[in-house]
């Protein structure tokens, strides 16, 4: 490709727009080109002023407490409106579960608090915290859809099984009896086109997210860590070639309780 | 920046008033919850919330008055090129330009090249986010990222000749 044809492209080059080989095209001329290098340099750099130049504005304190509480009063309502509590013995069908209103008022009520005092959702974080990111976006995508499971069962031996032939591993559950887990499903997620096993499960009015999917070196994350700069909390580790992600907005005793379960379940 | 500090300063760049501000970010929240169950799994959620602050505001009385009187700028660019010209100081104005100036610079730009500006530079999202929130097909937020920097540079190259006092005129193109 030619200096000319180089040109129009430059925008969708410096905002990573282009192909990957595309990209790499880019650079291998920018190499032997010093005025498209100098195009490039300019450009990345204009956009990291236009970045700090946007970044303006903040809200008030005053309506980021109004905003909570208007979501907090949201919470308690539905909270009053709705005694029933999921009884983990009882084995729930999905319709029952559905039509029983009882996962989709609150689990609304929760995304709402999430959406407000979110502190994940970040494009300009290092990669890593990227990376955490998305796994928080997968919890409240799922939250947030009509249907958060695809198998609604709380029964470990109902949900592994499922779970066969539709990732390429296994893995065990812990046994949740006398703890104040209570699984409520499972459903297959993708984390950068990998299968992940993504298991939810409740802690009083918490729901918490587990993923599990298989370790590969393309995905950059911590070999363990503990997320503390939002309101969810998150714990990550590898265990026999799987990377287990816990995330949630429940407090972070609770997610370690959970980490620990699942963790000392091998 | 969590997502409600982001949709926070769009909606400031958008409506340029704090409490027109205020609510059109409550608006947008509760609209979210309300309309939850069309949000698609897997699709983007900042731009899915965007898209929805957005749209409040060009049905609010701000945003249809700026859009009666939205210029005609882009069909008139039409056919002009928007390569970058780096072989001129030009090309570094913006880099080089004060935070002040460059604010005032993209408040001058015309609404349709800020706000795509905002969402990919600030907001770093992708283009074909972009064209989600502003329900365009991906080549227009292409030609209007390109045509806005442009439009940019020269407001800030043009800036800084006029500014050694009233030294020569401005000229542009
Ligand atoms: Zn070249």
């Amino acid at each position: 490709m030619s200096c000319p044809e180089w040109r129009d492209r430059i925008n969708a080059y410096v905002d990573a727009e282009l192909p990957p080989s595309d990209m790499a095209a880019f650079r291998a001329h920018a190499e032997q080109c010093a005025a498209c290098a100098a195009g490039a340099l300019a450009l990345t750099e204009s956009k990291l002023a236009v970045r700090r130049a946007g970044n303006r504005y903040t809200a008030s304190a005053e309506l980021r407490a109004r905003m909570l509480s208007a979501a907090q009063g949201q919470d308690l309502a539905e909270a009053k409106a709705e005694p029933a509590r999921i009884e983990p013995e009882k084995h729930w069908t999905g319709l029952e579960r559905f039509t029983s209103g009882m996962w989709p008022r609150w689990a609304l009520a929760a995304a709402a608090l999430l959406l407000i005092t979110v502190g994940l959702f970040v494009a300009n974080r290092r990669q890593e915290s990227k990376t955490l990111a998305e796994f928080a976006d997968l919890h409240v995508a799922a939250l947030a859809s009509a249907n958060p499971v695809e198998v609604i069962s709380t029964d470990r031996h109902t949900v592994k099984p499922w779970f066969q032939g539709r990732i390429p591993f296994t893995f065990d559950l812990p046994e949740l009896q006398g703890s104040p887990f209570s699984l409520l499903g499972g459903r297959v997620a993708y984390f950068h086109q990998e299968p992940a096993a993504h298991l939810i499960f409740q802690y009083q009015r918490h729901l918490i997210s587990v993923f599990i999917f298989r370790e590969t070196s393309q995905i950059a994350l911590p070999a363990s860590v503990a997320d503390q700069t939002s309101s969810f909390r998150l714990r990550t580790w590898t265990q026999g070639g799987l990377r287990y992600v816990v995330i949630g907005d429940a407090s972070d005793g609770t997610i370690q309780q959970l980490a620990g379960l699942l963790h000392f379940t091998q | 920046m969590p997502l409600f500090d982001s949709l926070y300063n769009f909606a400031r760049w958008l409506t340029r008033d704090e409490s027109e501000a205020e609510d059109l970010v409550q608006e947008c929240f509760a609209k979210a919850l309300r309309g939850f169950s069309s949000f698609t799994p897997g699709t983007d959620f900042r731009a899915w919330m965007f898209r929805i602050l957005r749209n409040t505001f060009l049905t609010s009385r701000t945003g249809l008055r700026a859009k009666l009187t939205q210029s005609l700028e882009e069909d008139e660019a039409e056919g002009e090129s928007v390569a970058v010209t780096w072989e001129t100081p030009e090309s570094f104005a913006l880099a080089s330009a004060t935070r002040d100036a460059l604010q005032a610079a993209l408040e001058r730009l015309p609404a349709e090249y800020r706000e795509v500006i905002l969402l990919c530079d600030v907001e770093e999202m992708k283009y074909k986010d972009i064209a989600e929130v502003l329900s365009v097909p991906i080549g227009t937020v292409m030609s209007r990222i390109a045509r806005g920097r442009k439009l940019l540079r020269q407001a800030l190259a043009g800036e800084r000749k006029q500014s050694p006092a009233s030294a020569g005129k401005v000229d542009e193109r």
